[in-house]
């Protein structure tokens, strides 16, 4: 049951993102990469990856995307790659890519008996928020404040990129 | 032993010392170093030379041992046997004798400390070349003396003229080295050695083949053309005129010329052997000798007529080597250093007196303005023409009697000698009448001052009068000794190593005494005809300057010698360009020109990858990473 | 290969290659901005597939840095996008060629 969950978001993940690199208009493809987002989150949800899932609609979707979305309100100037979405290396590109796929899977995908922890999959008890929390607490404390510092030097940064100079 | 090392370090110190820091130093102090250090060795020679007489032995320094490998070996080594003893004392006395010279008559050069060092440099070398006990040291010295002589020829380099003379000296001594270097190679592979003693005594007991020994001695011949000057290698000494006076005198009369007879005399072993090369040496000789003395009956510039006699001279030392009589040709080397160097000396005094004139159609009555030159001169001219008793009578006879009497000797070669001796008496006196007698044809601009040199000179120039007078009695002909009951000190002191020449049992005793008689009268002849030429009346100067024709032309132009191996040489050249530039045509344009556009060409092509598109570079680097991963991946 | 992790591990892959796709291609700069979050996107799938099959934390713990690193990326980038815009008067990456040769 799981899996066919799982596989469902997949597709509609895999779709969403070949909309997003397809579609000619940028607001357009930013709908379509919230689909995708979703979709994705739809998958850590379907695996019991429940805190993942939590934070990549909250952060990833309800932010990140959001300010994308604002800035293309702003800027959406129906220039010249409204017309030509598609750049001269879009050949290549997709030949390209299409390498990387291959390879990737090839290096990524396990070999049929390399199953070292088979059996059932994970336990959805162990991404409980609560137990994750406080594990992630324990051991990640010091990344976590870090996390915070370059949070803070990138509003510094992004203030000192776009502010007017005298 | 160490004296013996030290010998030829002596004048390398004074060379290193005034040739870094003499620009620095005050010039009392580069003439005290330049003149105390052969002094010094002159000093050092002397006490080997008493050494040598005393216990008889010859003395050996060796030094180092520059290469050993199997079956060949070579040592740094020092020989001092009767025959290098003469060389020595020749070339330390006369040496340290012309460094005095050099004083007065570089005074105003502004070139002195690198005159003096150059002067030193060369006595090192001439040392070595005198003391080596094998044929490389030897070589070694005959090298750098072509070295100083290179530098002391072009001393005053800002003169093209000079430098090319020099050149043309050093080039025309490599054609000789390089025979000199094929003679070296032969005797290595025959004799297995190149050690004096040990070549000798090879070739004494066990001579190879008489086609490699006669071929090894040509090849010596040769080499010892290059340096003496002989016919064919002889077009470098008029020109080597070019150098300061004094140099002409060490250098180009009584030392670096003089190694050619050296070379002979030390191998005369190798030469004993190959009687057909003998031969050649003295007919050779003979026939420079000749040549030489024709053109010195045609110049005009003082100092290239004592460069012709020099030559002719040293053919006479020559042709006596030939005959067998090695000692003979030492003799005559040893008096023609006092007295040609007294003349070249005395050429140069009156060169300083005339503030650098060499033309004698524009000297003319300096024999009252400069008296004691005159003196020196004459007394050394005399010796040169061969009259008794002066020294060149003793040496020279003995050389035109062994030219008659000795196995390989003929009336014809002895023909030769006595022409020579003819021509020899005309052309030293009209160089005399035309210099020191008659109405003064001097420039006035030339005409100031005109003195007897400083006594720096003028003392150099009496001792070497001095010699030419007394040295002969050192060894006189067989005829006198027998006459007067004396020995012959010098051919004694080499008999060890030169033994005695041998004359023909059929010839008579009696004819060398006419053949003495026969030779003074010619002197006389000779001298009477250059009296009658250009000592009674003063020749007319038009007749002075007008130019030969004919055979006067033909000597005049040194028997287009010049002219021929100038045509040589750019024959040469022009085959060598010709070559030279087809191959660098197909050579350079396949191998070079090709890959150097093909280069070029590629990196346009690279060039046009850089588009500027971020997105094209990034698909760059991806292709690589695929590139590397895949390769990964293949590989599992 | 019909396990959740394989199938994830596939579908992490093929999503980063589209997105890379995407980053080549494009000539909007907002369309390849948002090509990369593709691709980030696709390396989060890759750590929580991870981190469930092997049922440890540390995979998920990444995924919370990989959110903080992206936020601050966008942040920037839109900033330097805006600015881009108010220089040149246009998002497209074609005419920009200042890189050239």
């Amino acid at each position: 049951m799981t899996l066919a969950f799982i596989a469902f978001f997949a597709a509609l993940a895999l779709v969403f993102a070949i909309l997003v690199v397809t579609l000619r208009q940028p607001m357009r493809s930013a709908l379509a990469l919230v689909a995708h987002m979703v979709s994705l989150a739809g998958i850590y949800a379907a695996l019991g990856v429940d805190v993942v899932a939590l934070f990549q609609v909250l952060i990833y979707v309800g932010a990140v995307m959001v300010f994308m979305v604002y800035t293309i309100m702003l800027l959406d100037d129906r220039d010249t790659s409204y017309r030509t979405p598609y750049s001269r290396l879009a050949l290549p590109g997709l030949v390209v890519s299409v390498l990387v796929a291959a390879t990737l899977l090839r290096l990524l995908l396990p070999a049929e008996e390399a199953h070292a922890l088979g059996g059932a999959p994970g336990q959805a008890s162990s991404f409980a928020f609560a137990t994750f929390s406080v594990a992630f607490m324990r051991h990640y404390w010091l990344h976590f404040e870090l996390a915070t510092v370059l949070l803070l030097a990138g509003i510094i940064a992004a203030w000192a990129v776009i502010r007017e100079h005298k | 032993m160490d004296r013996l090392a030290l010998l030829p370090a002596l004048p390398l110190l004074g060379f290193l010392v005034n040739g870094l820091f003499g620009a620095r130093l005050p010039r009392a102090v580069v003439s005290l170093v330049a003149c105390t250090l052969p002094a010094a060795a002159f000093v050092l020679v002397c006490l080997l030379f008493l050494d040598l007489r005393a216990s008889g032995a010859p003395i050996t320094a060796e030094l180092w041992t520059w290469a050993a490998t199997a079956g060949f070996r070579l040592d740094f080594a020092l020989y001092f046997d009767p025959l290098a003893a003469v060389m020595c004392l020749v070339i330390t006395g006369i040496g340290t004798l012309i460094h005095v010279y050099s004083i007065g008559y570089m005074r105003d050069d502004p070139g002195y400390a690198r005159y003096f060092a150059y002067l030193n440099l060369f006595l090192f070398f001439m040392l070595l070349l005198a003391l080596g006990r094998n044929l490389v040291v030897l070589f070694f010295g005959w090298e750098g003396v072509g070295l100083a002589s290179y530098l002391l020829i072009g001393f005053w380099f800002e003169d093209r003229a000079k430098t090319a003379a020099s050149l043309k000296a050093f080039v025309v001594n490599r054609v000789g080295d390089t025979a000199f270097l094929l003679a070296a190679f032969l005797i290595q592979a025959t004799a297995g050695t190149l050690d004096f003693a040990s070549v000798n005594g090879f070739f004494a007991t066990t001579p190879p083949a008489a086609g490699t020994a006669t071929l090894i001695a040509l090849l010596l011949l040769l080499g010892a053309c290059g340096k003496s000057a002989q016919i064919p290698l002889h077009v470098w000494l008029p020109d080597a005129m070019a150098g300061p006076t004094p140099v002409s005198a060490l250098i180009h009369a009584a030392t670096m010329v003089t190694a050619g007879v050296y070379l002979l005399s030390r191998m005369h072993v190798v030469f004993e052997a190959a009687p057909d090369a003998m031969l050649v040496v003295a007919w050779l000789g003979g026939i420079t000798a000749f040549v030489g003395a024709t053109m010195g009956v045609t110049a005009w510039n003082l100092k290239k007529v004592l460069a012709y006699s020099t030559m002719s001279q040293i053919g006479l030392m020559f042709m006596a080597c030939g005959l067998g009589a090695f000692s003979v040709g030492m003799f005559h080397l040893t008096t023609h250093a006092f007295f040609k160097a007294c003349l070249f000396l005395g050429a140069g005094a009156v060169l300083h007196a005339l503030h650098g004139e060499e033309d004698m159609r524009r000297m003319g009555g300096l024999a009252r303005r400069l008296p004691f030159t005159f003196a020196a001169f004459l007394a050394a001219a005399l010796a040169l023409c061969g009259l008794p008793p002066l020294a060149g009578f003793f040496s020279k006879d003995e050389i035109l009697w062994m030219a008659w009497a000795a196995p390989q000797g003929s009336p014809f070669l002895w023909l030769l000698g006595a022409a020579t001796s003819l021509l020899t008496a005309f052309y030293v006196f009209r160089a005399v009448f035309l210099t020191f007698f008659g109405r003064s044809r001097i420039d006035a601009a030339h005409a100031q001052h005109l003195h007897d040199p400083p006594p720096s000179m003028s003392v150099v120039l009496g001792v070497l009068a001095f010699g030419s007078v007394v040295g002969g009695f050192l060894a006189m002909p067989a005829a006198w000794r027998e006459l007067l009951g004396v020995g012959a000190p010098f051919y004694a002191f080499l008999e060890p190593v030169l033994g005695q020449p041998t004359t023909r049992p059929d010839v008579p005793h009696a004819a060398e005494w006419w053949l003495m008689l026969v030779a003074v009268v010619l002197a006389l002849l000779g001298i009477a005809a250059a009296w009658r030429r250009y000592g009674a009346q003063a020749p007319a100067e038009a007749d002075l300057f007008r130019p030969g024709s004919g055979a006067r032309a033909l000597v005049a132009r040194g028997y287009y010698f010049d002219a021929v191996y100038a045509a040589v040489v750019r024959l040469v050249d022009g085959v060598s360009r010709t070559v030279l530039d087809a191959a660098e045509r197909t050579f350079a344009a396949g191998s070079i020109d090709a890959p150097a556009d093909g280069a070029r060409a590629a990196s346009r092509w690279f060039g046009r990858l850089q588009t500027g598109s971020v997105q094209a570079y990034l698909i760059y680097a991806l292709v690589g990473l695929v590139a590397v991963l895949g390769w990964g991946a293949v590989r599992g | 290969m019909t396990d959740t992790y394989s199938l994830l591990v596939a579908l992490a892959a093929v999503l980063f290659a589209v997105g890379l796709l995407g980053v080549m291609a494009r000539r909007n700069l907002l369309a390849v901005v948002m090509s990369l979050e593709v691709m980030v996107n696709a390396v989060v799938l890759a750590f929580v597939a991870g981190a469930w099959h092997t049922r440890t934390l540390d995979g998920a713990a990444m995924t919370f840095f990989i959110y903080v690193a992206v936020t601050c990326e966008i942040a920037l980038a839109m900033a330097l996008l805006v600015l881009l815009a108010r220089r040149r008067g246009s998002l497209d990456l074609a005419a920009i060629e200042e890189l050239k040769g």
